[in-house]
């Protein structure tokens, strides 16, 4: 560990470590981000703090490493369920703020870890930081989101997720040989499934466009749409674009939105 | 013909560096828009494109084409504003056109610049072509261009 980050308080060596300001210890000091303000790191650890689901996610850590024996993404990352357990319950501001902008995306949210003895949540405290760091347009979810923008697309104009054409031999290289057939003659493999709304290559359902007027009614009325400004403007120009289009094709006046959901 | 780490860059186009665009004068008041070899390997395999469609109006900065592979999308955008006034309707039929043939087949839109619009003052030619999008692809973490099978841009 470098030096500890001193800006305020006494010089080293002249007290007991523990008479410091509680900031002082953070085990993670010489965590990266330095630059960035102490002020904001706090506002974003007081944001995840102040979410509703933040009382049921941490009740004490004993560092047992259960959660991390259970973690996929331990395996596979540097990664760790228990250093968030660890970090929050520290109310290790800097610590979490390197959290939110690094490791906080290699969780795959699968909750292996809430086989915790103490009924902590590390995955459901990842969630919540999650939602803070999209929320707040961070770089790191921006960067972390750029891998998938067609899955948010998805989601967002049509309400369903992965799309069959989305296997591709350039997104799957480990299916190998198999993918090339599966792209090649899709329309084929998906007809052969019986129900007629998923004989959809483009996405995964057929969904109707009722369906989908009403889904960008939701998410332009409950500020989904500004967060998406925030993270990917091409996303918001597309969305944008292509359903006010199909508003007007439908006579529907957007400002009017009562009318669009009767 | 520009080269810029493998990506191809025909001298006679206009660009926008930017928007990741290319731009063909026709000549006769009309400019065909597609995207670069830049942008087509930055997308991978292109799988959707839809063009917007003829008599629509576009600002400046905003999206002529949707355009899609496999788990990314994105617009292509209008570097001045413009009337759409034909669209190539083989890269809607078959996008991997736009991987295949960037700057011929590959073409997506011809507008015709609205009143007022000055495309030259916008785009730019040349040197600062290569230079800019040698700046522009170390900012977007993109080593070389990749082409797939078939790939032309003579």
């Amino acid at each position: 560990m470098t030096a500890l980050n001193v800006t305020d308080g006494p010089e080293p060596g002249e007290g007991p470590r523990a008479e410091r300001a509680p900031e002082l210890c953070s085990i993670y000091a010489d965590a990266k981000y330095q630059e960035v303000p102490r002020a904001e790191k706090q506002r974003l650890f007081d944001e995840v703090k102040g979410d509703m689901r933040w009382s049921e996610t941490l009740y004490g850590c004993y560092e047992c490493g259960i959660c991390v024996a259970a973690c996929p993404s331990a395996r596979f990352y540097d990664f760790s369920p228990r250093v968030f357990a660890q970090v929050m319950a520290r109310e290790d501001v800097d610590g979490f703020y390197e959290l939110l902008n690094d490791s906080v995306w290699d969780c795959s949210q699968c909750f292996s870890c809430t086989r915790c003895p103490r009924q902590n949540n590390p995955g459901g405290i990842i969630t919540i930081m999650r939602e803070v760091a999209v929320n707040n347009g961070l770089t790191s979810a921006k960067d972390a989101l750029k891998a998938y923008s067609r899955i948010i697309y998805k989601v967002m104009s049509t309400g369903t997720q992965v799309a069959p054409d989305m296997l591709q031999p350039d997104f799957f290289p480990d299916w190998g040989p198999d993918v090339v057939a599966v792209a090649d003659n899709l329309d084929v493999w998906r007809r052969m499934v019986p129900p007629e709304t998923l004989h959809t290559t483009e996405l995964a359902w057929d969904v109707s466009e009722k369906t989908r007027l009403e889904l960008y009614m939701i998410w332009k009325l409950t500020g989904n749409l500004e967060i998406i400004e925030q993270l990917d403007e091409g996303i918001f120009m597309i969305l944008e674009e292509v359903m006010e289009e199909l508003l007007e094709e439908h006579g529907y006046d957007i400002d009017d939105f009562e009318s669009v959901i009767d | 013909m520009g080269e810029v780490n493998n990506c191809r860059l025909p001298d006679d186009l206009h660009y926008h560096v930017e928007y990741n665009v290319w731009l063909r004068d026709n000549g006769d008041g009309t400019w065909d828009l597609g995207m670069t070899d830049i942008a087509q390997s930055l997308a991978g395999a292109i799988i959707h494109c839809r063009p917007k469609k003829v008599g629509k109006t576009v600002r400046a900065g905003r999206s002529i084409a949707t355009v899609e592979s496999g788990k990314w999308v994105g617009p292509v955008k209008a570097p001045f504003a413009a009337e759409i006034v034909a669209r190539n309707d083989a890269a809607e039929a078959d996008a991997s056109i736009l991987n295949r043939s960037p700057y011929n087949d590959g073409w997506i839109v011809r507008m015709k610049p609205l009143e007022g619009e000055d495309p030259s003052a916008l785009l730019v030619q040349g040197e600062a072509v290569l230079e800019g999008f040698k700046e522009y692809m170390a900012e977007k973490g993109l080593e070389e261009c990749v082409h797939c099978d078939g790939f032309e841009c003579d």
